[in-house]
């Protein structure tokens, strides 16, 4: 029998039994829509954090902090040091002399404090850095409005796009060349002190996105590193920013080392690169996982897919039988029924991955529009539908039809004749 | 007047025997006895006679327990499956109950025989419609089973049962589920098919008048041949 035969045929069948062909489907349905939800969802989230990851860090650079045990180096260092060692502004000098690869380094110090004016009070991280040298190593540290100051005075400051507009709706409530009040709570005398002075906002950033967590943050509030310094009464900075001349990993890790042994393992260099291959196993794992327990549903589906052909298989013995008597063999019957099974799966699956990229879109919609923690769209996430999941969802939702329509199948095919005629 | 012909069927010492439980049963006791290109044989019997079992083996259903049955030439005892599923693309059965595919139309019904057997879509639409004409169901090609009386469904599968050019045609009771009227219509249908289009038939049943009507009649008991008698 020619193969577009069999596939009429099965169609046909398959017609016949509309409510239960379509409640057998709508199985392959679910299973395959929970699976293609799950996936475009999370890699529409990894390829939003691992963007804005990108834009937040260099690729060709490392992060120098005091070691505190905490390798990942997330969050912003608080200048707290597990081992007592600290790090000082001027050791850029000493780090830039360890190895030709280095382009340059640049110094940050930073702590919690809050920014405020006549109807603002706004916390915020404050950062002291070299702007020239800041700039240099990450390209999103622009103004917006108002300028970057290469040569900046002492009371300039540059500050995140959430500094000026926390709400990100359109209420700016200072600009450029305006003047505010940067304060932090200086707890390092007794009784703490608020300390602040005034300044003058020379610019804004443009919007950096929620992950830059080593590069411009939209909620901080750059100033000199001179300013800072007296302004914090100390030297010591927090994470010292080498920028390499290279960023392939031979560069990375044997600069890494040079750092670390000059300072005797008391300082812990992390890339940026290492961190979003770290975050992207993480997310492998996690889709793994997500994935896994989606797919239980479509086994659930094949056997339920498994006991239709059983049923069908029964009912249509005589069929079967009929079908023999005219002339059709084994093989022929073994096709009409995993043909019937293919269709299902391949019609649950394509209604499947509407399905699930439908739910994605509404899940992600929900996120990005902040009901989830009041982000308000500091994470924007596009549902990503590869054509690998595409082909996956459809490999996946007729394979399983079809393996478990094998047995029932074979059974089908293996009927004698006479008896199969001879049954009711 | 058996004549000098090419067989379609010949039976040497056909045997069958089937397992009741854990009783042997034995259907055919050693069955001899021929069929030539254009002949309109009936086996007549009794429930009992063996005549199903000796339908099921000439139909390539089923194969001897011993004894040697030549169809079309092949002795099926030797055939595979496959060959046997081959070998009954030349055999026109008529099944007693029709044994139409019910949500098909009388159309489709007739074009699947063919498309088992890999003809084309065009030709077999074609040919079903000739089929059709010739049963006198024109009128009727896209009609259900179930829309259609008893002998309007005979004919249909009569119709399928030539689709493939059958080196015979194998009936089982053609008339035993119609009445009277269609029954002579029926009858007079195959001996047509037998008289102009020289198509070889073998027709089995219980109903000695139908028999009759046979160029040649068989008569089965107890599982052997009583008696081969011209008509």
């Amino acid at each position: 029998m020619k193969s577009i035969d069999v596939f009429g045929y099965s169609f046909n069948a398959i017609k016949l039994r509309k409510l239960r062909s379509a409640l057998t489907t709508l199985g392959v349905i679910v299973g395959i829509a929970a699976i293609v939800a799950l996936l475009s969802i999370t890699q529409g989230l990894q390829t939003t954090i691992t963007s804005e990851l990108n834009q937040g860090l260099s690729a060709n650079t490392l992060i120098v902090r005091p070691s505190s045990g905490n390798d990942i180096g997330g969050g912003f260092g608080q200048g707290i040091s597990g081992t007592g060692f600290s790090l000082y502004s001027n050791y850029t000098t000493e780090i830039n002399s360890l190895s030709p690869d280095i382009e340059s380094s640049v110094a940050v110090m930073s702590r919690s404090g809050y920014i405020q004016t006549e109807n603002l009070k706004q916390s915020a991280t404050i950062y002291g850095i070299d702007f020239n040298q800041y700039a240099q190593v990450y390209p999103t540290f622009k103004a917006e409005t108002g300028y970057i100051p290469t040569d900046p005075l002492e009371n300039q400051a540059v500050v995140g796009t959430r500094i000026n507009q926390p709400g990100q709706n359109g209420t700016i409530f200072f600009d450029a060349g305006n003047i505010i009040n940067i304060a932090w709570v200086n707890a390092t005398v007794l009784p703490p002190v608020d300390e602040s002075y005034t300044a003058v906002v020379a610019g804004v950033l443009e919007k950096v996105g929620g992950f830059g967590s080593n590069g411009p943050s939209d909620t901080g509030v750059y100033i000199p590193i001179e300013t800072a310094q007296s302004f914090f009464g100390t030297d010591q900075c927090d994470m010292i920013i080498v920028t390499l001349k290279d960023s392939d990993n031979a560069t990375v890790t044997s600069v890494s080392k040079a750092i670390t042994d000059h300072f005797s393992n008391q300082v812990s260099v992390t890339s940026p690169t290492a961190m979003i291959d770290m975050l992207s196993s993480v997310f492998d794992t996690l889709q793994l996982f997500l994935v896994g327990i989606a797919a239980i549903s479509l086994l659930v589906a094949g056997i339920g897919i498994m006991n239709i052909m059983f049923v069908s298989l029964i009912e249509r013995t005589r069929e079967i039988g009929i079908l023999k008597s005219l002339g059709m063999k084994s093989r022929s019957v073994l096709s009409i029924f995993l043909a019937e099974s293919a269709i299902i799966g391949l019609i649950g699956a394509v209604a499947g991955i509407g399905l699930g990229y439908g739910l994605a879109a509404i899940v992600a919609q929900v996120i990005s529009s902040g009901v989830f923690g009041g982000g308000g769209g500091a994470l924007a996430i596009t549902p990503l539908l590869t054509p690998t999941v595409i082909a996956g969802a459809l490999a996946f939702g007729i394979g399983i039809s079809v393996i478990f329509a094998l047995y029932p199948a074979w059974r089908a095919s293996k009927l004698k004749p006479v008896d199969a005629l001879r049954y009711e | 007047m058996i004549s000098k012909n090419v067989a379609v069927v010949e039976a040497l010492n056909v045997k069958k025997t089937y397992m009741l439980g854990k009783v042997p049963v034995e259907a055919l006791r050693g069955v001899n006895f021929r069929v030539n290109q254009g002949d309109f044989v009936s086996i007549l019997g009794p429930s009992g006679s063996g005549k199903s079992t000796m339908l099921n083996l000439i139909g390539a259903l089923d194969k001897p327990t011993s004894g040697t049955l030549f169809i079309d030439g092949v002795d099926i005892g030797r055939l595979n499956d496959n060959q046997l599923s081959d070998l009954r693309r030349r055999i026109g059965f008529v099944f007693q109950f029709f044994n139409l595919i019910p949500r098909l139309t009388a159309r489709d019904n007739v074009e699947l025989s063919m498309s088992i057997a890999d003809m084309g879509k065009s030709e077999r639409r074609k040919r079903a419609l000739e089929l059709l004409e010739t049963v006198g169901l024109k009128e009727r090609i896209n009609h259900k089973p179930a829309e259609l009386s008893g002998g309007q469904q005979q004919r249909v599968a009569i119709a399928r049962a030539l689709a493939n050019n059958p080196k015979f045609l194998l009936l089982d009771e053609p008339t035993g589920n119609v009445d009277s009227k269609t029954a002579s219509e029926v009858l007079a249908l195959i001996q047509n098919l037998n008289k102009e289009h020289n198509v070889s038939i073998i027709m089995v049943t219980h109903d000695e008048k139908l028999a009759r009507q046979a160029k040649r009649t068989v008569k089965m008991f107890d599982g052997e041949i009583n008696s081969d008698v011209v008509n």
